[in-house]
């Protein structure tokens, strides 16, 4: 995850992560109040010019919103198919606007300053007995096993290249499992020791 | 001796981290021409190896994951949009299913690899399939404005890849089973 973000310097960098969070939030809803097809193209030619104005930040992500246009274009393609074309460029605009501005803050905010307004956010629920610190952790814990996983399968992949000169898909699934729970075992017996009673 | 808390920590990160590696990994084209992801069956597994407490948290943090903006969903999408999407019924099915897979695996016996693994087959066509595709059909009908009949058919497609999964679900419970003989299925080693 860490990887997406882009340490070359933009003016979004030095928008704090509240700001942008909220910002995001209050578009993202407006964009699903709206269904004149003409709100939606500016919407979504706003948030083009925002992405573009991010310049070559904007590099690492560019597959990604490749891959988010040929979705655009299946979910149009499916809609016209089912006699709705509109329905389909309304959804494609939709689709299309929320990912320019959720790849702008991948890009341009780190995923701790997200973690962070994130337990701020869930602050409230400590009078409740739910607690914000340890939600926190569980996020930061996950994205850290998200990044293990990865590492292990590339392990057990080339393993297995190298004893039969093939990829090995999907009969990885089950070694890799046991090793991530092997691997979390492991984790919940250091946080035994580092967690306060 | 690790307690319940700590490694229900562990565990529920780790669920909701293996949904969000499935789908960063690219969508799989089944011959039909029908795109299937693999985050159903990251479901399909928390579900069956967690039982349903932790499935339903795991889920949860997930879901709370992408919310914050993070793109872990396929197709790298993420934020609250994504709640209001044509395909957020299925989105909000996953912690459905996961309860439900859970609830299931808890119920059916896995005293042996090979009935954790028929257990595992059919807690995951009932959590991970039915009840999510029930959730993205009544969310395809109330968001997309599809019919009942066009959103039934729609969701139809994508069995065929969620039956795969299931097998492919109960042949990880089968090889978990084997290879850590301790493990309790369904939620039953954290009670």
């Amino acid at each position: 995850m860490g990887s997406f973000y882009s340490d070359h310097r933009t003016w979004l960098h030095a928008v704090s992560a509240s700001l942008k969070l909220i910002l995001l939030a209050v578009f993202g809803t407006t964009l699903y109040v709206f269904n004149s097809t003409w709100v939606l193209l500016a919407c979504a030619a706003l948030c083009l010019l925002l992405f573009v104005s991010l310049g070559r930040a904007t590099l690492p992500a560019r597959k990604l919103l490749f891959l988010v246009l040929v979705t655009g274009l299946l979910i149009t393609a499916f809609h016209a198919y089912l006699q709705q074309p509109l329905l389909g460029v309304v959804s494609a605009l939709r689709l299309l606007s929320a990912s320019l501005l959720g790849i702008a803050l991948m890009l341009t905010t780190r995923s701790n300053d997200l973690l962070d307004v994130l337990e701020s956010l869930l602050s409230p629920l400590n009078r409740f007995g739910v607690k914000s610190s340890a939600l926190a952790l569980q996020v930061a814990l996950m994205l850290r096993f998200t990044e293990h996983f990865f590492i292990q399968w590339k392990r057990l992949d080339d393993a297995h290249r190298v004893r039969t000169g093939k990829p090995g898909g999907f009969k990885l699934l089950a070694p890799l499992t046991i090793r991530m729970l092997t691997s979390a075992q492991r984790v919940a017996d250091a946080l035994e020791l580092r967690l306060p009673p | 001796m690790t307690s319940s808390r700590s490694s229900g920590l562990a565990y529920v990160s780790l669920f909701a981290a293996l949904v969000a590696v499935f789908g960063l990994i690219p969508k799989i084209d089944l011959p039909l021409g029908v795109p299937i992801t693999l985050q159903t069956l990251g479901v399909m597994l928390a579900g069956c190896m967690l039982g349903p407490k932790r499935a339903l948290q795991a889920l949860l943090l997930f879901l709370a994951a992408v919310a914050v903006g993070l793109p872990l969903l396929s197709g790298g999408r993420g934020g609250l949009g994504v709640f209001v999407a044509p395909s957020s019924g299925y989105l909000i099915g996953f912690p459905i299913g996961a309860l439900a897979t859970g609830l299931l695996m808890a119920f059916l016996p896995a005293n042996t690899p090979r009935r954790a693994a028929i257990s595992a087959l059919v807690a995951s066509a009932v959590g991970g399939v039915l009840a999510i595709h029930v959730c993205g059909v009544i969310g395809l009908v109330t968001l997309a404005k599809l019919s009942w009949t066009q959103a039934f058919w729609g969701t139809l497609v994508f069995v065929p890849g969620d039956l795969i999964k299931c097998v492919l679900c109960a042949a990880v419970v089968h090889s978990v089973a084997r290879g850590l003989p301790d493990w309790r299925f369904g939620g039953r080693s954290f009670q």
